[in-house]
């Protein structure tokens, strides 16, 4: 909840003080899925907000759907806009390190989001989710309910960087554990791939204890194709990001799908609010602030549930 | 040069081109069998054909499209923006009709309609004003791609729970344990081939590929065969749509993504050649089974690296069409 | 004399099963100008296609300087100075004219290609030829005769010691006809082996050294010019009477059956009208390019016009071939493989492309329509090794008998056969002859347009010629004679100027 104090100090900071014209980039990834779309309604829910708590302050919003247009919407920014901070989501790390350290370099404050860049020290503030910890959090849950000799099967990412610490975080807590991973395969965070992979893991193993989709969207697809084969009763799902309809069987129990694993799409609010206080108000604002990942059960499921967002 | 292309080079008649799909569909059904014990139980085929059918549909369509030599890319996006609104209308009619059968029979009309209108527009683009069939679907595809995501804020559109329950026997349920998707895809694939091969529609979408000037002179009416082989392919857009919304009751950014190259390589595959002149719809249908298999097949094994799963796909993709091409089906 | 340049000796050449060349003897001397006549279908375009490298002989010698030879292709006869100039250009349309003359052998200077150089070069060219289009304009946007000036000086860029010209002036005016006469003196005097093709004898007498007929892929004879008048020319040409080919033309009556009024295609038709009367045989005569092929297609609405066209007494719209035909109008094309037929297709769906509605709704009767084909190709003396085949692997006459069953399956009272028998051999010819009387005599009307003088002068008992775009005459009965076809086809007689063209 360290957060939230944060974004309230910045509100806080931001009308206290005095009018001052000046520009935050914010270049995002597209709304391609539900994450990424959650994200985009966050930073746009910010910038809102922002915007009419401080009129002086001027936000240019771009959302690209690969690196090379990205580094194009960073350098229209810098060329046309003129932004004195820059909040970046960076769609890979290697092709945009270049750009952002010439941005860094010319005087633009320059925050980081989620995705780290190649080389240390370019950014002025990092903010991310913690991509081990996501892995790690939902594997030790596994360690600790599953018993020895428990099958499970693994539904991964995209193949990423963040996908590749996500599982490294999973397996490494299992190590010991006795808990046997059977498959493992990409449902590149799409519903319809993860249904297909599911039915088909239902037909080659006649004994599935649980499945770690590493994604809430995953889950929703691996969800559909168990249910179909009419094996609820004998597996649980976990996925992950806390999507508002999993977080809803959460807190009514249902034992399917028994906890989540958070990774807030809303660290891209901290991040402009902690960029927008570090620039108007002089406090300082920069260094690490990295979100570990929680893991949402029953009991606390409430506090993670929010009716309108689209995530 | 006309003299030298007269030179009668005999090709011969019983040619792997017609059987090769086949035999690649049986060879990747022996290696599963091999495999994995579970390849031919009921749920494994009945899994694998009731996935097939949302691409097998819209690739029956597309049959005809690129048989009368022109190309549809945006119907991945199609797929998604018709999903998607029919999502969201539905969700508004519950509000407001209270739910029910009424709804789910509105959003079915609304996502024919739509599949229609849709083709209706990129047919009536190409045909009326011009445009390049490739560029045209290329550009349409942007523009329902992003529809979608605007229509779903960047999320996922998902079905009322109350509905979702409704509409789900469509996709889950079916007669004599043969589910509806399998079933409309079946049938739908009979009445294609049928149009393909025997009516004056499907023989006038060959001649129109084959060259559209002779098909003009011989007063086939070139534009409006055109205009509805998009019409159908939009309309068959719908039905998948139809079929596809119950089984996950939602619509997002990704729905449908890639779904235009699996159909047009499916057709490939089945022996219809790419620049027109030749469709059947018997061997899209092969092709379609074979795309799926193989992911099927990756899944059930750990044979290769899931990291290679494309790869395997572009061989066999590969590999079918050059048996074809090898044969003497090079026109 | 000097020793031949380039020979061939006992030439045979054979498609398949048939033999398009039976033992054909031919030599090209430096310095001498080889004028080789023949009907179309003698064999002209096999001959010149196996001298220029396109075409290996099935049989006989090849001789290059005295020395047997075998090319492997048009490109090591090129290298060796055996240019060809062919009928169909050979541009490519997207490119400038100066790219063209310089295709595959463009000038460097270093990496780079010397542009400048290529444009100076190329202006030079065309100002030999006194052709004044603008080396950097894209071949697609210049004239049709402009087109084979360019060809031209892309032969002349090349140090030919060999040029072989398919019909050079076909398409030219007298005064661009001039101009290349001109370049051929030229080049003859240079010491260049010309070989000459053209239907117009008149030139051949007047260019040409020595003159060889080729008849049905025979050598005929072989003369100096000098020795020949033009009638002996045409007498061996043909090598019988026209009689003999021609049926009589049956009478017809007097009830127009179609008016066509002030046709006019931009650009290409300008206020055309014809009338044609019931079981009449009309001609259009006139050179190629002179809107004959576009009036008669703009009559069976496959292009847009503007004028009217009645066909008993019924308008039919412009731009709509399917009221056309169903009105009882059809058009059989000239470009038999790019427009006529579906090369790839079967007999039987090629048979019935037209007419598909007549043979069942919705589904197709195949029965119908096999049964369809059994009667034209009993009707039409279709020749087919299989009924299954292709129709792109048919010899050219085969496929023109087809089309024409394919034409007719709709049973039409007006058909307008546009080049009824281009590179078709004589028997088939005789069969298409006697064709378009019997459809005459059964009260059919017919319009045929044709490059072929004897065919115009053998068929119709009355014809218009076009000149530019439009009609300039008509001749009817006994003054239907070449010399006042091709008068009014030059644009002598008539009322109209060379300008439009």
């Amino acid at each position: 909840m360290k957060k939230i104090l944060i974004a309230t100090t910045a509100l806080m900071g931001l009308t206290a003080v005095p009018a001052l014209s000046e520009t935050i980039g914010i270049s995002i990834p597209a709304a391609t899925h539900g994450w990424a779309g959650a994200l985009n309604f966050h930073a746009e829910r910010t910038v809102e907000r922002l915007s009419e708590a401080n009129p002086d302050l001027e936000f240019v919003l771009t959302t690209t759907s690969d690196p090379g247009q990205q580094v194009s919407d960073l350098e229209d920014m810098v060329a046309t806009r003129g932004i004195d901070a820059l909040v970046v989501l960076p769609f890979e790390s290697e092709p945009l390190t270049g750009p952002i350290q010439r941005i860094a370099d010319s005087g633009v404050w320059v925050t980081v989001v989620d995705r780290g860049l190649a080389q240390e020290g370019i950014e002025n503030l990092y903010v991310a989710g913690d991509n081990d910890s996501f892995g790690r959090t939902a594997g030790q849950y596994f360690a600790d309910t599953l018993d020895e000799g428990a099958k499970v099967v693994v539904m991964r990412g995209i193949a990423s960087t963040v996908d590749n610490e996500r599982v490294a975080g999973f397996e490494a807590a299992l190590e010991g554990s006795g808990v046997e991973v059977v498959a493992m395969d990409h449902g590149n965070w799409n519903r319809d791939t993860a249904f297909n992979l599911m039915q088909d893991w239902l037909s080659r193993f006649p004994e599935i204890d649980a499945v770690w989709a590493a994604d809430d969207d995953m889950a929703v697809g691996a969800l559909a194709a168990i249910d179909q084969a009419g094996r609820t009763e004998e597996m649980f799902v976990v996925g992950g990001a806390g999507m508002k309809e999993m977080v809803d069987r959460i807190r009514n129990s249902d034992p399917t799908v028994p906890v989540n694993v958070t990774y807030p799409p809303s660290m891209i609010s901290t991040a402009i609010e902690m960029t927008a206080l570090g620039l108007t108000s002089g406090a300082p604002m920069s260094g690490e602030f990295i979100i570990a990942s929680e893991l949402i059960t029953p009991e606390n499921a409430e506090d993670f549930y929010f009716e309108d967002s689209p995530y | 040069m006309s003299m030298a292309t007269t030179a009668p080079t005999r090709r011969p008649r019983v040619n792997l081109a017609v059987i090769a799909p086949i035999v690649a569909l049986i060879v990747l059904i022996l290696i599963g069998m091999a495999l994995n014990p579970n390849f031919l139980s009921y749920a494994n085929i009945t899994n694998v054909l009731a996935r097939s059918a949302f691409i097998g549909i819209i690739a029956i369509g597309m049959t005809f499209v690129i048989t009368a030599g022109g190309l549809d890319l945006s119907v991945g996006s199609m797929a998604a923006f018709v999903a998607g609104l029919m999502i969201l209308v539905m969700n508004m009619l519950t509000e407001s009709m209270g739910g029910g059968l009424p709804v789910i029979l509105i959003g079915i009309a609304l996502a024919l309609f739509t599949g229609l209108a849709a083709g209706f527009v990129n047919g009536i683009l190409i045909t009326r004003a011009g445009i390049e069939a490739f560029i045209l679907t290329l550009g349409t595809m942007g523009i329902y791609r992003s529809l979608v995501t605007w229509l779903a804020d960047g999320g996922t559109l998902s079905l009322g729970y109350e509905m979702r329950e409704l509409y789900r026997p469509v996709y889950y349920d079916g007669i004599l344990g043969i589910s509806w998707p399998i079933i409309v895809f079946a049938v739908l694939a009979i009445l294609g081939e049928i149009v393909m091969r025997h009516t004056a529609f499907g023989r006038h979408c060959a001649a129109i590929g084959s060259n559209e000037k002779v098909a003009r002179y011989s007063s086939v009416a070139v534009l409006r065969v055109r205009l509805m082989t998009y019409v159908l392919l939009g309309t068959l857009v719908g039905i998948a749509v139809v079929m596809y919304v119950p089984r996950l009751g939602s619509a997002s950014a990704t729905t449908g993504l890639l779904w235009e190259l699996e159909a047009i390589a499916a057709v490939i595959i089945g022996g219809t050649l790419l620049k027109g002149g030749f469709g059947r719809v018997w061997g899209t249908v092969v092709g379609v089974l074979i795309l799926s298999l193989i992911g099927n097949l990756l899944n059930l094994t750990d044979f290769v690296s899931p990291y290679l799963n494309g790869a395997i796909q572009g061989v066999v993709i590969i590999l079918a069409v050059v048996l074809q091409r090898n044969t003497g089906a090079a026109r | 004399m000097t020793d031949p340049i380039l020979a061939l000796t006992g030439v045979t050449k054979s498609f398949g099963p048939i033999e398009i060349l039976h033992g054909v003897d031919f030599a090209l001397h430096p310095g001498e100008v080889h004028a080789l006549i023949g009907e179309n279908g003698a064999g002209k375009s096999t001959t010149m296609k196996i001298l220029a490298g396109y075409l290996d002989p099935t049989g006989g010698q090849v001789t290059w300087q005295g020395k047997p030879m075998s090319f492997s292709g048009s490109e090591q006869a090129e290298d060796l100075g055996i240019i060809m100039i062919h009928q169909e250009f050979n541009l490519a349309e997207h490119l400038s004219v100066d790219q063209n003359v310089f295709l595959g052998r463009e000038l460097r200077r270093g990496f780079l290609l010397d542009h400048k150089a290529m444009r100076a070069q190329t202006a030079d060219l065309l100002g030999q030829l006194q052709c004044r289009v603008d080396p950097a304009t894209p071949v697609n946007r210049i004239s049709v005769p402009d087109k084979q000036m360019v060809e031209i000086a892309k032969a002349l860029s090349r140090k030919a010691r060999v040029l072989i010209m398919d019909e050079p002036t076909a398409v030219l005016t007298e005064r661009e006809t001039e101009v290349l006469f001109a370049q051929i003196e030229r080049l003859r005097a240079e010491g260049v082996a010309i070989l000459y093709t053209s239907h117009k004898l008149g030139e051949v007498k007047r260019i040409a050294d020595r003159v060889t007929v080729l008849r049905d892929g025979t050598m005929v004879r072989s003369d100096l010019t000098a020795d020949v008048s033009e009638d002996d020319m045409a007498a061996a040409m043909v090598g019988r009477e026209l009689s003999d080919l021609f049926p009589p033309k049956p009478a017809h009556g007097a009830e127009p059956i179609l008016e066509a009024q002030g046709i006019t295609v931009p650009g290409v038709v300008h206020d055309a009208s014809l009338t044609l009367h019931r079981g009449e045989v009309l001609g259009i005569g006139g050179l190629v390019g002179s809107g004959r092929t576009e009036l008669a297609e703009a009559i069976a609405g496959l292009r847009p016009r503007s004028g009217t066209v009645r066909l008993k007494g019924q308008d039919l719209p412009a731009n709509h071939v399917a009221t056309a035909m169903r009105a009882g109008l059809v058009y059989l094309t000239e470009d038999r493989k790019g427009a006529g037929l579906l090369l790839d297709k079967t007999l039987r769906e090629n048979l019935t492309l037209g007419q598909l509605d007549r043979f069942g709704s919705p589904l197709i009767d195949r029965k119908r329509e096999e049964a369809a084909l059994d009667s034209a190709i009993a009707d039409f003396a279709i020749r087919a090794p299989e009924r299954g085949m292709a129709v792109g692997d048919l010899s050219g006459g085969n496929q023109q008998k087809l089309l024409l069953a394919k034409t007719l399956l709709s049973d039409p009272q007006v058909v307008i056969i546009d080049e009824p028998t281009r590179g078709i051999d004589i028997g088939t010819k005789q069969q298409i002859y006697a064709l378009i009387a019997r459809l005459a005599a059964e009260g059919r009307s017919i319009i045929v347009i044709s490059s072929e003088m004897p065919e115009l002068i053998g068929l119709a008992s009355r014809v218009v010629v076009m000149h530019a775009g439009r009609i300039v005459g008509e001749l009817a009965d006994a003054a239907v004679t070449e010399g006042n076809i091709v008068r009014l086809a030059m644009g002598l007689d008539g009322h109209e100027k060379d300008s439009a063209a």
